[in-house]
Formats: C-alpha cells, sequence, structure tokens
C-alpha cells in the first residue's frame, strides 16, 4: 500500500511541479471557454436578435409602398433607414457609403401596377361567374417590380432569408388588395375587412421542437458547445505535461532503474494513469463550474447539465483515459521532450479542428465531417452532445465508448510495444 | 566475512538484434563477495551491456548470471532486493527534492515508512547532502547529482552494488567522498561491480579487475598479478598494453 502511495504521491509531485503544464490544462481552457462563447454568441446575437439594417427608397405614388415599408418596419427583422429622393441611379453608390448591406428600391407603379393586376383578376372572376363590372376601371398596366440590392460580401443564403421576407410581405399586401377589389367589384367592400381578418388568423402555425430523448429544452448555443469542447481539448493538452514526463523518464534511465527494483512497472503506469485521470476530472469539474455559475453572470447562456448522470461519469471517464492514453502513446514514442510537446500540442490542434472543437463538425462540408470521425477528440464531444443535446440515452452512447474504447487499447498497445522494444517492461 | 562468489558469470554472449556483432562473446567472470571489482575498457567494449545483463535489465542471448549471498544462490526476485544499480545518467526526478527521491525509491524496495525516514536522513546526512535534503535537485551541482544517484542505489543497503562510471564530471571533493563511502560499505561485506575510465581511481579502489575489448574478457585478477604478469607499472600501462592506443569512437 505503502508503495501504491508513494507512486501516486511522486507522480502528483511531477504534475505540481509543472507550472506550464498545470497552466496548459487548467487555465487555457478557460481562457478559450471565456473568450470563443463570448465571440461565438456576439455573432450568434447579431445573426438572430439585432434588425438588419436595410434602406428603403420608396418611390411609390401610392400607399401600397408604404403598407410594404411599414410591414418591413413592423417585422421587427429590419432597422429601416428610408431616403425617398434618392433617384435608383445613384442606390448602390449610397448602400456602399453608409455602410447598409442590404437596400429596397420600390417603383412609382408599384401600387398602381397592383391594382391593375387584381382588377384584371377579379375581372376575370367576375366574368368567369357570369357577374358584369366596369370595364372603363380596368387599366392594363405592367407588374410592378421592386430591386433588392445587397453587398456583394452577403452570403446567397442570408440574402435568399431576407428576400423570403419581403416576398411574404408582398403576398399579404397583394392578398388584401385582392379581396378589396373583388369585394369592390361586388359592391359589398365594407365586407371585405372581416374576411381579410380570417384570413389573416387561419395561417397554419409552425411549432419549433428540439428533438432530444428526454424532456431536456437545452438547445444549441454557444455555451453548450464551448464549455465541453474546449474542456475535451485541455484534457488532450496533458500530453504536454505527461508526455514529456515519459520522456524524460525514459531518457534519463529512472525506468530502466525501476526494473532492477522489486517492484512491478504496471505500478508506475498505473499511478500515472490514476493521477492524470483525477487531473482531467478537475477540468471537467472547473470548466464546467465556471458554465453552470460564472457565464450566465456575464450575460452568456448558462451550461445546462445532463439529467443522465451515470452516463455522463461514464463519458467524462471514458474522455479521460482517452487523453491520457494518447500522452502515453506521445511519452513512449518520441525521442525527446521537444518531439513530444511539438508533436502533442499540433496533433491536438488538428484532431480538434477535424473533431469539430474550434468549429461544429455539422457545419463542415461531407468530406470533413467523414474525416471527423477519426479524431478522437470528435467522439469525446460526441458523448457529452448526446449527453447535454440529445438526452443521453445509452444506447446512443454506444458508439463513443466502442470508438474511444477502441482507441484507448490501440493507444495502451502501441506504448506497451514501444517499452518493450526498450526493454523497459 | 564471508569470501566465496558473490556472482558468477558463465559464458554470456549478447547480439543485439540488430547488430552485426556481438557485444559480449563468452564472458566467464566470478566475482567474490567483498570484492570492489573493476570493470574496465575503452569505449564500446561491453562494460555497459555487461552491467545491464547483471542487473536484469537485459537478458543475455545466450549464458547464465547465478547471485550468491553467504555462499547460498538466490531466486531472481531475491536478487532484485538484493543489488543495487548506479547507472550512469542521472536516473532520478530533478524537480523532485533529494529526500522526496528517496523516499520514492527507497519505497520501490518495499522499505517501510519509518524505516525509510531513517535511512533517507542517514544516507543523505553520510553523503554530505542533508542540509539540501528539502531543495530540488535541479538546483545541484554535478556532483551533489552524482551523491543523489549514488545513494538512491545504497537506500535498501544491497548485499550487491553495480556502478557505471560513478565518479564522471564531478569535482575531486565530490569524487572523495564517494569513494570513501563506497570503501566504507565494502567494508562492511558489500560486494561493488565498478566500471570507469579513470585508471588512477580504479587502480586505487579495486581489488580485482577485469579488462573487456570488443565484447571478450582480455584479462582479469587481481591487479598486482596483472601487473607483475604483464609488466606494466600502472594500470593505465597496462591498459593500453592489452588495448592499444587507437582511437575508439
Amino acid at each position: 500500500m505503502f508503495k501504491i502511495f508513494s507512486s501516486i504521491r511522486k507522480e502528483f509531485l511531477l504534475l505540481v511541479s509543472d507550472k506550464v503544464g498545470l497552466a496548459l490544462m487548467f487555465v487555457m481552457p478557460l481562457l478559450l471557454v471565456f473568450i470563443i462563447t463570448i465571440i461565438q454568441d456576439s455573432a450568434y446575437k447579431i445573426v438572430n436578435e439585432n434588425e438588419i439594417p436595410m434602406l428603403v427608397v420608396n418611390h411609390d405614388q401610392g400607399n401600397g409602398g408604404e403598407k410594404l415599408v411599414n410591414l418591413l418596419t413592423s417585422s421587427r427583422l429590419f432597422k429601416i433607414d428610408t431616403l425617398n429622393n434618392l433617384p435608383e441611379s445613384a442606390l448602390k453608390k449610397e448602400l456602399l457609403a453608409r455602410g447598409k448591406m442590404i437596400a429596397l428600391f420600390i417603383p412609382p407603379n408599384f401600387t398602381s401596377g397592383l391594382e391593375s393586376n387584381t382588377g384584371q383578376i377579379s375581372h376575370m372572376m367576375m366574368a368567369d361567374m357570369g357577374l358584369e363590372t366596369d370595364s372603363a376601371s380596368n387599366r392594363t398596366e405592367k407588374l410592378p417590380v421592386l430591386s433588392f440590392y445587397h453587398d456583394p460580401v452577403l452570403q446567397e443564403n442570408y440574402s435568399a432569408s431576407v428576400l423570403g421576407v419581403v416576398d411574404s410581405y408582398l403576398g399579404t399586401i397583394e392578398k388584401t388588395m385582392m379581396i378589396e377589389r373583388i369585394y369592390a367589384d361586388m359592391d359589398i367592400a365594407s365586407k371585405s375587412v372581416k374576411l381579410s381578418e380570417k384570413m389573416a388568423s387561419n395561417r397554419v402555425k409552425i411549432n419549433q421542437i428540439v428533438a432530444t430523448n428526454s424532456d431536456s429544452v437545452a438547445v444549441p448555443n454557444s455555451t453548450q458547445h464551448n464549455v465541453p469542447a474546449w474542456t475535451i481539448f485541455a484534457m488532450f493538452f496533458m500530453v504536454v505535461s505527461l508526455g514529456s514526463n515519459i520522456v524524460k523518464e525514459r531518457v534519463n534511465g529512472s525506468f530502466l532503474r525501476l526494473k532492477t527494483m522489486p517492484t512491478s512497472f504496471m505500478l508506475v503506469m498505473l499511478s500515472k494513469m490514476a493521477v492524470y485521470v483525477v487531473v482531467a476530472i478537475l477540468q471537467v469539474t472547473l470548466t464546467f463550474s465556471v458554465g453552470v455559475w460564472i457565464l450566465p453572470k456575464i450575460g452568456l447562456p448558462e451550461l445546462t447539465m445532463p439529467t443522465n448522470f451515470p452516463a455522463f461519469a461514464v463519458v467524462v471517464l471514458i474522455s479521460s483515459m482517452a487523453a491520457v492514453s494518447y500522452a502515453l502513446l506521445i511519452g513512449s514514442w518520441a525521442k525527446t521532450q521537444e518531439q513530444a510537446n511539438g508533436f502533442g500540442a499540433i496533433s491536438i490542434i488538428i484532431f480538434g479542428a477535424v473533431g469539430g472543437i474550434l468549429v461544429p463538425s455539422f457545419v463542415m462540408p461531407e468530406y470533413m465531417q467523414s474525416a471527423s470521425k477519426f479524431s478522437p477528440l470528435h467522439w469525446c464531444l460526441e458523448g457529452f452532445y448526446i449527453l447535454f443535446l440529445k438526452g443521453g440515452s445509452w444506447h446512443e452512447l454506444r458508439s463513443v465508448v466502442l470508438f474511444l474504447g477502441v482507441f484507448i487499447l490501440i493507444c495502451q498497445i502501441c506504448t506497451y510495444i514501444k517499452l518493450r522494444i526498450e526493454k523497459i517492461i | 566475512m564471508y569470501k566465496g562468489p558473490s556472482i558468477q558469470i558463465e559464458n554470456i554472449t549478447k547480439r543485439y538484434r540488430s547488430a552485426q556483432e556481438d557485444s559480449l562473446s563468452q564472458v566467464s567472470l566470478q566475482i567474490n563477495q567483498a570484492d570492489v571489482f573493476g570493470l574496465l575498457g575503452p569505449n564500446g567494449a561491453g562494460k555497459t551491456t555487461l552491467i545491464s545483463i547483471l542487473c536484469g535489465i537485459i537478458s543475455p542471448s545466450q549464458g547464465y548470471v547465478h547471485y550468491y549471498i553467504n555462499g547460498k544462490e538466490i531466486t531472481e526476485k531475491q536478487r532484485r532486493s538484493q543489488i543495487g544499480f548506479v547507472p550512469q545518467e542521472y536516473a532520478f526526478y530533478q524537480e523532485l527534492t533529494a529526500k522526496q527521491n528517496l523516499d520514492y525509491f527507497g519505497a520501490m524496495y518495499n522499505i517501510s515508512r519509518q524505516d525509510l525516514s531513517l535511512r533517507t536522513h542517514e544516507l543523505l546526512t553520510e553523503l554530505g547532502l542533508g542540509k539540501v535534503a528539502d531543495k530540488e535537485v535541479s538546483t545541484f551541482s554535478g556532483g551533489m547529482k552524482r551523491r543523489v544517484n549514488l545513494a538512491i542505489g545504497l537506500i535498501h543497503k544491497p548485499a550487491i552494488l553495480f556502478l557505471d562510471e560513478p565518479t564522471v564530471g564531478v569535482d575531486v571533493q565530490s569524487r572523495n567522498a564517494i569513494i570513501k563511502y563506497l570503501e566504507k560499505i565494502n567494508s562492511t561485506g558489500t560486494t561493488i561491480v565498478y566500471t570507469s575510465h579513470h585508471m588512477s581511481e580504479a587502480e586505487e579502489f579495486c581489488n580485482r579487475i577485469a579488462l573487456i575489448d570488443h565484447g571478450r574478457v582480455v584479462t582479469e585478477g587481481e591487479l598486482s598479478d596483472l601487473l607483475t604478469e604483464n609488466n606494466a607499472t600502472s594500470l593505465q600501462s597496462l591498459f593500453i598494453k592489452l588495448t592499444g592506443e587507437a582511437y575508439r569512437d
């Protein structure tokens, strides 16, 4: 027992003497969680909460253009800046000069064109029903064309979304005008208001439901991604501390010296694993506590903890073991400390980028999503996603446990082989 | 004091996996209890390979090694508790203090907590490290580190001690302290097997030597007998006579 205690104590003393390693393992994830969450959250707010600045030039001589502007304003999606005296030819220049991303030009014939169109449709309906209308009032005018200007940096799907909103409001105006015109032609214009209201309230609603296996209402946000992501990243960064310790012990002969003693080398390796698994658990405790208690205090989304605690413990434990096993692998194969630190750190950054730590893998192209499956960090993150966002069923965690189990096994076997080659075991 | 065999080496041959030649070839030696046995030879002669085999770090390709304590052969398991090994490198943790290093390695020898505390204090004091016992070893001079390296090998009071160039790169005072302490433990019956490139130190310290070159024992025996047999005035002249003047890089 004293032997085990001494071995664990030695690993602990080596760990606390490595100040840089400790900073990388405990300070780095906290800084990354704060910085990246703040950045991502502000970007998220820009897209989802802020009004989109839009320049509107309304040359319409009727009231349809004004109605459209009012609808766009009341939607609270846009921050409308009107400049009705501006000629269309100067709009492009003005858009860029004012730093707006989008502009809408409403032509002079907007209302008259729409009225002409609704008049023609109403006339056709009346004729089909055998009713007479005042054909003299049916002026024929071309359908108006709105012009939508946008900055070239604006993404295609973003402008398509804005166009969709404008188009939806145009439809509303057209429908209202159509009802008014048909009712007017039937000499019951006063009754059209009731129908318009009914049609407006009769629209099919869309319920937005988050698909999870539990009653959890946690939605993907910057905190739910960044806290587990950077914790995993920091867990694997223990390669700098643990990996270089192993290289030192290999190179300076400590391991060989142990071979001459009445002790098992397994004790040395198990002590290392035990200490660093505890380190990983402390990392999780620290960063997750920040996510739950500190981030909401600075206006960032709160981390919603999973409800399936045993599954959470399994994911933390297997992720820790994966990180420790990778550090053992690098430490046993690297020839120098510099090699262990350099290769270890760079490989973790690459694994992190590919595995969806920096950017979630679902926004990656398909081939990168396939590549991400080869990153252990991806599977660790996937485990946390299943816990946090999908309710964490054991069934879904099976693939995570399987992949990480295989990864741990491969790392441990490779470590064993190298230590055998060096006659340490 | 018992003077029978302590280590019996029988026809040891070692060839590394990728090597074309044997590192050791048909080496047979007898080292008696309480001997200070010098394993001498030029670079690449096979000294470290032989010590590594004797300590159980590597296995020989052929041959056997038998260990005895007071005439009784000991098992491999017992051997691990009875031998001490002081490698050429600083094979300990420079981030830890001298005391922490001795505590750790002592625990690996199954020494109880109480005994270890006493032994650590005793050893560090004897080797002039008592005042710096709680200082990080990385702050020590080369000589102090050598003494820590030696103390770790002696923590369990081994019956047989293997020393691979224990005084390389140290100052005169540290070398003197190390040799004096080794002479002291030898006088209590500890067998010492020692390699060095310091011929004068070996001449003064060892009672028996074996000269190894190209993996073979060139000569071995009592130092005075070897000098007489080979008509040499010193160990250095004997060494040059038997191994030649050519560089061994």
